[in-house]
């Protein structure tokens, strides 16, 4: 049995690595939840995010952390024209059509950046990263804190954009009804444009919390994209507070598995929630889209 | 159709498929003439190495060394072959790090490119994949970057060498080391190591049993699948528990994240030891200062008294303008020990060139090489230490460059 303090650090640890995730899988779930849209190429987007904090930071010295809204812009202008280019022409071709489109540009971003930033492992070296913050005998790591801090404000962030401003409205209307949105005058085409660079650019700022906190190779994506599915489905599907409970739910789970069962068995926990999730409780915790 | 009306079309287009018919079998006839012709122009050798996936740090380097060695045969005018130089053209497909890729890729290499003979991949995983295709097809493959006892395990080899180091005497190196170079540690030690056949081998097996008879307490031993990304509870455990030794073995991407977060941990290890992952420049170039300190195992240093070895790194450095790699070295070996066996044999015989191979006695750039009944050759190891982006040698004290950090900055 593992010490007292052992276990705190593990539980806090473990909710605060869980907001992380969360914050990774935040741009699945809207795209989700408004586009129907299972983007399997997100984990490419977390990764394109991870390669624009870095390279924000060796091109021009700004701290990606200070930089996060201009790597969301970035990555948010990447994902204009794949949506416009991409999956426009896709719609009313059913959801394979535009789920398998993702698939293959997830490939094809893979090897985009084998070829542009070679298969090297990369980090995101930041001496805040690499320091604990210790209150007596709890320690947990300093970005683990500043990575929940940012999770939670940009959670929080959308979910008020999505309840309470007139686009959020129009992206609810679109999201539910799109063909009475479109009546009632509703432009969904651009709240689904919208939608999909906000993904995108949220996929971007928390990937760059990956390569501060972690590493990354271009193919790291995918082992996130499984993460974050087992998120959004804890959370309910398009759910964005959802996903916050997701994800927090998920990192204490995980680091119980890990405590009890090895660091290695934690995918195993978050996998066998997932479907234990989808067949007792599909809706997810909080049961509805926001 | 009617039947009539389909026996008028066939009747009208006969003559056409009586035509085709002899310029088919002409086609099919010459494409097998050429076949034979073009293998004699050339000497195909094949590898599948890892360019992408995790371990691509390690197949760049690879890449380089078996070029390296075929560029240079060419510039002599090749190898010769019944009498004639032939040119040695080298086929490299990429495995993605994935053994089902290097299986799928070496039959390829042999079926489709033709290759003559096969150098390896990297990690027992990915060599072993492709070695067992060779072995099937009776094919010679020459491999490093395959730890010996991983190798043997696998079965009694025919067509395929090995060269790199010996588990056994990586295990034991920490030890020597802190005997050696006397370093005061309270002798407690945690392992982790992933649960790939070196990973068990080695940090499942040798270390926990030379830590005790090197009188050391292994307070943890804790196993993880390759890919994984977390491991606060391994780290917290072993902080808790103390240990001023801490020995890893992980590929690069996981070596990254362990080494960020024992120190986002706040934990500090006397003597930190990372075998596998942190042998590539690109770990340090992720870490940058905390890289510092890392130890990992090394068999290549450009200062080894072995022929040729100070100018490949000067040569690798010119050309890419990146730091050295010992990965450059045993590759570049084996690539050279394939080619001094095809052209000791003279022959493109798969069985001739596999008996040359087995009578190789020779120095290299990574010392002397002669195959022993298993069909491997040890290399030498000696103790690496990552300083400010460089790995002089620590250990042992005949060969240091370098003066050990420690305890771990």
């Amino acid at each position: 049995m593992p010490a007292l303090d052992v276990i705190l650090n593990a539980l806090i640890s473990g909710v605060l690595l869980g907001g992380m995730l969360a914050l990774t899988a935040l741009g699945l779930s809207i795209i989700l939840g408004v586009l129907r849209l299972v983007n399997l190429a997100h984990g490419e987007f977390l990764v394109a995010g991870a390669y624009a904090g870095l390279f924000l930071l060796q091109w021009t010295g700004i701290d990606p952390l200070a930089g996060l809204a201009l790597i969301g812009l970035v990555l948010a202008l990447i994902g204009y024209p794949i949506h416009r280019f991409l999956l426009v022409p896709l719609a009313g071709k059913g959801p394979e059509a535009s789920m398998m489109t993702m698939f293959g540009l997830s490939i094809i971003l893979q090897n985009l950046f084998v070829l542009l930033f070679s298969a090297d492992t990369r980090a995101i070296d930041r001496s805040y990263a690499n320091v604990p913050l210790e209150f007596g005998p709890i320690s947990v790591p300093q970005i683990f804190v500043m990575g929940f801090v940012i999770s939670v404000v940009l959670i929080v962030a959308v979910h008020l954009l999505i309840a309470r401003s007139r686009f959020g409205r129009d992206l609810r209307a679109s999201a539910d009804q799109p063909q009475a949105a479109a009546i009632i005058g509703i432009n969904v085409s651009r709240v689904h444009a919208f939608t999909f660079c906000l993904g995108a650019a949220c996929a971007g700022i928390g990937g760059t919390l990956i390569g501060i906190a972690l590493s990354f190779t271009p193919t790291s994506g995918a082992s996130y994209l499984l993460t974050d599915f087992a998120v959004i489905v804890l959370g309910g599907l398009g759910n964005v507070l959802g996903t916050l409970v997701g994800g927090i739910v998920l990192g204490v789970l995980q680091s119980i598995g890990g405590l009890t069962l090895g660091d290695g068995y934690r995918d195993l926990v978050g996998l066998v929630l997932f479907l234990a999730m989808l067949s007792v409780r599909p809706q997810g915790f909080l049961g509805h889209r926001a | 159709m009617t039947t009539t009306s389909l026996h008028e079309w066939l009747s009208k287009r006969a003559p056409l498929a009586r035509r085709l018919v002899p310029i088919a079998l002409l086609s099919l006839a010459a494409a097998f003439a050429t076949a034979p012709a073009r293998a004699a122009d050339e000497i195909i050798i094949g590898a599948s190495i890892p360019l992408s996936g995790p371990l691509a740090g390690f197949g760049s380097f690879q890449k380089w060394g078996y070029r390296r060695a075929v560029d240079e045969v060419n510039k002599a005018g090749g190898i010769a072959i019944g009498g004639k130089k032939t040119p040695v053209r080298l086929v490299l497909r990429d495995d993605k790090t994935d053994p089902n890729a290097t299986a799928a890729n070496t039959e390829s290499l042999l079926s489709r490119d033709k290759a003559v003979a096969l150098l390896g991949s990297c990690t027992p995983a990915l060599v072993n994949a492709g070695a067992l295709v060779a072995e099937r097809k009776k094919i010679p493959l020459v491999t490093a970057c395959n730890p010996l006892e991983a190798f043997k395990s696998v079965r009694k080899w025919t067509y395929v060498w090995d060269l790199f180091f010996h588990e056994p005497e990586l295990a034991a190196l920490p030890f020597k080391a802190l005997r050696d170079l006397k370093l005061e540690t309270n002798k407690k030690v945690a392992i982790f190591h992933d649960n790939g056949p070196d990973g068990q081998v080695v940090g499942g097996t040798l270390w926990p049993n030379m830590a005790k008879d090197a009188g050391y307490d292994v307070v943890q031993n804790a196993s993880f699948p390759i890919d994984n990304t977390q491991f606060t509870s391994i780290v917290a455990e072993a902080k808790a528990k103390g240990a001023d030794i801490v020995l890893i073995d992980a590929i690069t991407p996981q070596a990254v994240s362990i080494r960020k977060q024992i120190a986002s941990a706040g934990y500090k290890p006397k003597l930190l030891v990372i075998e596998k992952g942190a042998e590539p420049v690109q770990f340090a170039g992720a870490l940058g200062k905390l890289a510092d300190g890392v130890v990992v195992g090394g068999y290549w240093d450009p200062s080894f008294p072995y022929p040729g070895a100070r100018q490949l790194a000067t040569a690798f450095e010119s050309e890419t303008k990146l730091t050295s790699s010992q990965h450059i070295a045993d590759s570049y070996a084996a690539a050279q020990i394939l080619l001094d066996a095809i052209a000791t044999a003279g022959s493109l015989d798969p069985e001739k060139i596999n008996t040359a191979i087995s009578s190789t006695d020779k120095t290299y750039v990574v010392g002397p090489i002669k195959f022993d009944e298993n069909h491997t050759a040890k290399l030498p190891l000696v103790m690496l230490q990552w300083q400010s982006g460089k790995t002089p040698i620590v250990w042992p004290a005949d060969r240091a460059n370098g003066k050990i950090l420690f305890p771990v900055p």
